[in-house]
């Protein structure tokens, strides 16, 4: 029998250090932080432009003229957030929220106001004279932007990682190129962007429609339980997969569609979470308190009862999100995703459309998807063993 | 029992209104629309184009408000409802007027001879691939639950783990690339179910003459024999040891018929299948051993007997099927089984801390009788709950996994429905494949009670 202890730990520390704790837990942060680290960094990473140059002694950074809205929001987004962790001041979640949203905000309007990138940009001009014949320059660390489709080399189409400087030509290219010409490595680094985006805001939409669903269910039951039911049921009963595809196939897909998409068709299993809960916890003396003391229900429902049943919540979210990015590169696998923009599964599927096998194409862009569901689902695991109370009971932690 | 039943049958009819109803909304608010225009393509003639929109307002009421629309279409399915003449006209209420999916667009042909010819490929898919995952998982989950903590549990949780996030579509694209494909090892076909030229064969296989099947079963039972010989030797290291020798030799082959010479795959494949067998041969538990070891030597004995085979082989209807279905099944069965084997692990390691199976052991009965009598089959519960999800997630899986593999069956039918945005189409595989899982659900229910007799509907 093992000592029992009374823990003084506060509860989400406990299972913050418990799930850090987790087998592969660290592997999963580590590559989760390089996916960040790629995503914020993308045009700063893999870009035809030089990133600073010096031509007759004047010294220029052309990569900032093709600086686009999004960039520098997400850019000012990293170092707010960033700040925020290391200056020895701590706020409040709320407050620490409105920085960080109020800074994007300004930045956009900014962006807006003063970025003016080019609408076309033709790639092919970065290997002209104007930019090679120079002092000296410091390009990306992948000198080819993801829409750079090579055409001033001719046709390159499918090739083989490497195969390029194998033939004594003048480029590098690590993972190979797509069937446009496009450099496998630097497409790869700029989807890292729309995977990461996609599982977050379309696990959030779908936790907070969930939330609401699930909330009131919980509390009302009788009959709005029994009709909210029936919604799960039906959300349940069509197979995820087929509906994303009727969705995608008829509303069309851009980047913000396809979040909006995946995460109105994934809430149904949240919902379930939150009623079950809440059933249980609208019979609390707390809860029957607070309504005596005559709260708001929006006080009721998210102030009191949704911090005491969202552990489980959180654990369906992590999952949320390794599905969120798998059904992403499933949509783009199929051909339903997004046109022009960079996407695993979009890159996937041209390794078996050709006549060939593709193997760089199958295995880079499909070994990123495998670790980063791999990665999630990780944590998913270690955090639904830190909040498993068997478990820490076996332990010795009361 | 009846009562329920009923009453559940009953309540499937709203559940599949709204699974309808929230479909054609999709259709029916998105852009563009269901209307004879988004079917159309712009390169026609104007009157050409005219007449063709008129043809397909008249035929499938395309210039009628949605709900109206929904309410034909309602109406047309519903075993009982209006009838219709021959201009459209509704002469009269009917209960004997027969369900009609209606006429596809894109095929122009009834759906529910469509959907018949697609359903059964999906179907066989699926029927194949549910016993294979159980038996899988069962076997993985129970043992690794049973030694919770050892070198079996670790690696085989991180395994499971790996597979499970392994998504579909990668391991369809790598099986197809690496096993069908002329560049690698052309073992398998590359597209569909079954080759024509199989559908003039006789449906079993057969040979040239009687001797050449001998030499296969010897081959066979020679392969099967020696390696279940070698799996039950006591002396384990020298077991590995030989085990991972046979690996070697067995990568060195598949080095060598690589299509062309790849350093790469020499390098890699020996190491890879010394690992494997001696793996399997350093377990200490028998059963996977023996088993391992035996399916191993099989192969090789009939690999090794079919380079003497004379002329003469007709692989027959039925080979040349499982040899089609090899890597989609494949396919579909690992990622769930792996799920399915972490789900049976954690409920019974609950049980297996249970009081209960503490006083089966108490009073003297043998592990395996814990286990097996009593503690798996109070872990079933969960595992039935999975039943029910199973149907349609492998619905879904096949979904990708047709796509992958060029099989006509309903997977490749939904993707080209949307795409081609077929009403009628779209429609009726919704609701059937959400009918399906709501008998999933049913079934499961009824699973229950058979399991769980504290478990009644009354």
């Amino acid at each position: 029998m093992t000592k029992q202890q009374i823990s003084q730990e506060h509860l989400s520390r406990r299972l913050l250090r418990k799930t850090l704790n987790g087998p592969g837990v660290s592997f999963a942060l580590f590559w989760i932080g390089t996916l960040v680290i790629c995503a914020v960094f993308a045009p700063f990473l893999a870009n035809s432009m030089p990133l600073m140059m010096s031509k007759e002694g004047e010294i220029s950074f052309p990569i900032l003229r093709y600086l686009r809205t999004e960039d520098v929001a997400v850019l000012a987004a990293f170092f707010t957030i960033i700040l925020l962790w290391v200056i020895p001041i701590k706020f409040k979640f709320r407050v620490n929220l409105a920085l960080v949203v109020a800074v994007l905000a300004a930045v956009v309007v900014l962006a807006n106001l003063y970025l003016k990138p080019p609408q076309l940009v033709i790639y092919d001009n970065f290997r002209t004279a104007a930019y090679t014949e120079v002092d000296w320059r410091v390009m990306p660390p992948i000198p080819y932007a993801p829409q750079d489709y090579l055409r001033s080399y001719g046709g390159t189409g499918l090739e083989a990682p490497l195969a390029a400087e194998a033939d004594q030509q003048a480029r590098i290219h690590l993972m190979g190129t797509e069937e446009n010409g496009a450099d496998v490595l630097s497409r790869m680094i700029h989807a890292s962007r729309i995977a990461l985006s996609i599982g977050i805001v379309a696990t959030s939409i779908s936790m907070i429609l969930g939330i609401i669903i699930g909330g009131f269910m919980g509390y009302f039951s009788g009959i709005v339980d029994m009709l909210g039911m029936r919604l799960v049921e039906i959300f349940e009963a069509i197979p995820t997969l087929f509906l994303l595809l009727t969705f995608v196939a008829f509303f069309g897909s851009s980047l913000y569609m396809m979040m909006v998409i995946i995460g109105v068709t994934s809430w149904s299993g949240y919902a379930r979470y939150i009623r079950a809960e809440f059933l249980k916890l609208r019979r609390q003396d707390y809860v029957q308190a607070a309504v005596a003391a005559g709260l708001p229900l929006r006080s009721i429902l998210f102030r009191h009862m949704l911090p005491n049943g969202v552990a489980p919540l959180l654990v369906a979210a992590s999952f949320g999100v390794a599905s969120a990015i798998l059904a992403e590169a499933t949509l783009s696998f199929l051909g339903l995703g997004l046109v022009d923009d960079p996407s695993w599964g979009q890159m996937l599927n041209q390794s078996v459309t050709s006549a060939n096998f593709n193997w760089w194409m199958a295995v880079f862009p499909g070994g990123a998807i495998f670790l980063t569901v791999f990665a999630y689902t990780l944590i998913g695991e270690a955090f639904r063993d830190a909040i498993d109370p068997n478990l820490s009971r076996a332990a010795g932690v009361q | 029992m009846l009562t329920y039943l009923l009453r559940r049958l009953l309540l499937m009819i709203p559940t599949l209104l709204g699974i309808t109803i929230v479909v054609f909304s999709v259709m029916a608010l998105s852009p563009g629309g269901i209307s004879a225009q988004s079917l159309t393509d712009g390169n026609m003639k104007p009157e050409e184009r005219k007449a063709l929109l008129d043809y397909y307002n008249k035929r499938y009421g395309l210039d009628q408000p949605a709900p109206v629309q929904y309410l034909r279409w309602l109406n047309n399915v519903s075993p009982i409802g209006f009838q219709q003449d021959e201009n459209g006209k509704y002469t009269g209420f009917s209960l004997t007027k027969g369900m009609d999916l209606g006429d596809s667009f894109h095929y122009g042909r009834p759906v529910s001879e469509i959907l018949g010819e697609r359903i059964p490929i999906t179907l066989l898919l699926n029927i194949i691939t549910i016993p294979i995952i159980y038996i899988v998982a069962i076997a993985i989950g129970v043992k690794s639950a049973t030694e919770r903590g050892s070198g079996f549990d670790v690696s085989s949780s991180m395994v499971m783990l790996a597979l499970w996030s392994i998504p579909t579509m990668l391991l369809g694209v790598l099986l197809l690339g690496f096993f069908s494909s002329i560049q690698h090892w052309q073992w398998f076909p590359t597209a569909g179910i079954g080759s024509r030229a199989a559908q003039d064969m006789p449906f079993m296989p057969h040979w040239g003459s009687l001797w050449d099947l001998g030499k296969l079963f010897l081959g066979m039972l020679f392969g099967t024999s020696l390696f279940v010989w070698l799996s039950r030797w006591q002396e384990r290291k020298l077991r590995a040891f030989l085990a991972g020798v046979f690996g070697l030799v067995a990568g060195v082959w598949m080095a060598q018929a690589h299509a062309s010479f790849s350093l790469f795959a020499w390098m890699v494949l020996p190491v890879l299948g010394a690992v494997i067998l001696a793996g399997i041969g350093w377990m200490d538990y028998k059963p996977f051993r023996v088993i391992g070891l035996g399916v191993f030597g099989a192969s090789l004995g009939i690999l090794f007997a079919f380079q003497f085979i004379h002329e003469g082989f007709v692989r027959g209807f039925l080979f040349d099927r499982v040899w089609h279905l090899v890597l989609p099944v494949l396919c579909l069965s690992l990622g769930a089984s792996a799920a399915l084997a972490k789900i049976i692990r954690s409920s019974l390691l609950e049980n297996l801390n249970a009081d209960y199976a503490r006083t089966a052991r108490a009073k003297g009965l043998d592990e395996s009788t814990v286990l097996w009598k009593h503690v798996f089959r109070n872990s079933l519960l969960p595992l039935i709950t999975i039943i029910a999800g199973l149907l349609p997630s492998l619905l879904a899986g096949s979904l990708i996994v047709e796509n992958i593999f060029s099989i006509n069956g309903m997977g490749q039918l939904a993707i080209e429905a949307v795409k081609s945005r077929d009403r009628e189409l779209v429609l009726s595989i919704t609701w059937i494949s959400g009918f399906l899982t709501l008998i999933g659900y049913l079934i499961a229910d009824f699973l229950y009670t058979l399991v769980d007799p504290r478990v009644t509907y009354d």
